[in-house]
């Protein structure tokens, strides 16, 4: 049931992105299609399970001062071979998911992970919670990229779901910069309005 | 100290054995990764100019003066500045055609163009290869939209409508437009000259 637990929280309760903001800087980069989202998303969980395991198996061996630089050595080196390794094996999806796999090394959520959890827990847990965690990035990442390609583009997952007129000439503020931020701030506020309610 | 030195030592090793590691990884993936570059480059190829058998590496060095405006800025580094094309022949060994690869600094990235023309230096198909532009403006450059817009053109109406051209630029998007034109531009002056040369001799 515990196991269970540290694989949900991350959907809502502890939602990397809207909840804990951690990881907004690919956040906002690929948010401008859906397509992406789940791209990252999915990349960012594979990594994050499998550092989470590399940092719970390696945790009483690493000493508590020097340990942020040595995760962020496993990170990056896991991170890298998964990219060598998929462009010489599988160049198809290399291509659609190339560009953000050398993101995730700087994305936040795993070292936080690797630090607030991974390096407390044992190997199981600390998959569950890499599970969890990812698949909510992915979820928060799927809902700001909807809204931001719908408003800003009239297409989701590059289907045309407005009407034509809408799309000639679209709310090109959504897809852009600002849009992203705007966006992300009324939904940060909508779900902290939710959970105010929900303890009162 | 000595627990510092014992710190240090720690961090040495976790580093030595993931370089090393990684060295092992990219020993193992470096040749089927350049292997997978010039496919994907060759597919591209094949994609501008359709009918082609095989093609041709042929390259000329420019001189000091062509060097500006610049399709191929990244090699002013390498030393001598040269200018590489394919040359494309059918099953029968007769012409289809050239291609190049354009490449000018847009709005935000360098956009590259894979660019196919005919014998007589009409353009047949273009593709974006190579763009990190503003997505929802530039970014729209790689859409059949804006690649049809060039097929068929030849070199004196490759400009953006905005300087006098025949190519219709994206909303909202004239530099990554004009990047796209002038660099194709370029390399098909560069282009017709050296075909132009070659038939002299």
């Amino acid at each position: 049931m515990r196991l269970f637990q540290e694989f949900t929280k991350g959907f809502i309760k502890e939602n990397p992105v809207f909840i804990m903001a951690l990881g907004l800087c690919p956040t906002l980069a690929v948010t401008s299609s859906v397509q992406n989202a789940i791209g990252m998303g999915l990349a960012a969980t594979f990594v994050l399970v499998c550092s989470n395991i590399f940092i719970s198996l390696l945790k009483g061996l690493i000493p508590g001062k020097i340990r942020i630089p040595c995760f962020i050595v496993v990170i990056a080196s896991f991170v890298t071979i998964v990219d060598m390794v998929m462009y010489a094996y599988t160049p198809e999806i290399h291509k659609s998911l190339g560009l953000f796999i050398p993101l995730i090394v700087v994305n936040c959520i795993i070292l936080g992970r690797a630090e607030a959890f991974a390096s407390k827990n044992g190997v199981i847990p600390s998959i569950m919670d890499g599970l969890g965690m990812g698949l909510g990035f992915t979820l928060a990442l799927i809902v700001i990229a909807s809204i931001r390609e719908i408003l800003g583009a009239g297409q989701w997952l590059g289907m045309n779901v407005m009407p034509a007129a809408y799309i000639k000439s679209p709310m090109l503020i959504a897809i852009l910069a600002p849009g992203a931020f705007i966006i992300m701030g009324l939904l940060m506020g909508l779900i902290n309005q939710m959970k105010k309610k929900q303890g009162a | 100290m000595s627990y510092f030195i014992k710190l240090g030592l720690v961090l040495l090793i976790i580093t030595a054995i993931a370089s090393g590691i990684l060295a092992y990884v990219n020993d193992l993936t470096k040749d089927k990764i350049a292997e997978n570059k010039v496919k994907a480059e060759e597919l591209a190829r094949i994609e501008v100019l359709p009918g082609t058998a095989k093609f041709d590496k042929q390259s000329v060095i420019l001189p000091p003066v062509q060097a500006e405006p610049n399709p191929l800025k990244k090699q002013v580094a390498e030393g001598p500045l040269e200018f590489v094309y394919y040359s494309g022949l059918d099953t029968e060994g007769n012409l289809t055609g050239y291609t190049f690869v354009a490449s000018q600094y847009g709005y935000s990235s360098e956009v590259k163009t894979m660019v196919g023309v005919d014998t007589a230096m009409n353009i047949i198909k273009i593709k974006v290869i190579e763009q990190a532009e503003t997505p929802g403006l530039g970014a729209n450059a790689a859409t059949d939209v804006f690649r049809q817009r060039f097929e068929k053109k030849q070199i004196s109406e490759l400009k953006v409508d905005k300087d006098g051209g025949e190519i219709v630029s994206l909303t909202g998007a004239t530099i990554t437009s004009r990047a796209v034109t002038n660099s194709i531009a370029a390399g098909l002056q560069i282009l017709t000259d050296a075909v132009g040369k070659e038939e002299e001799r």
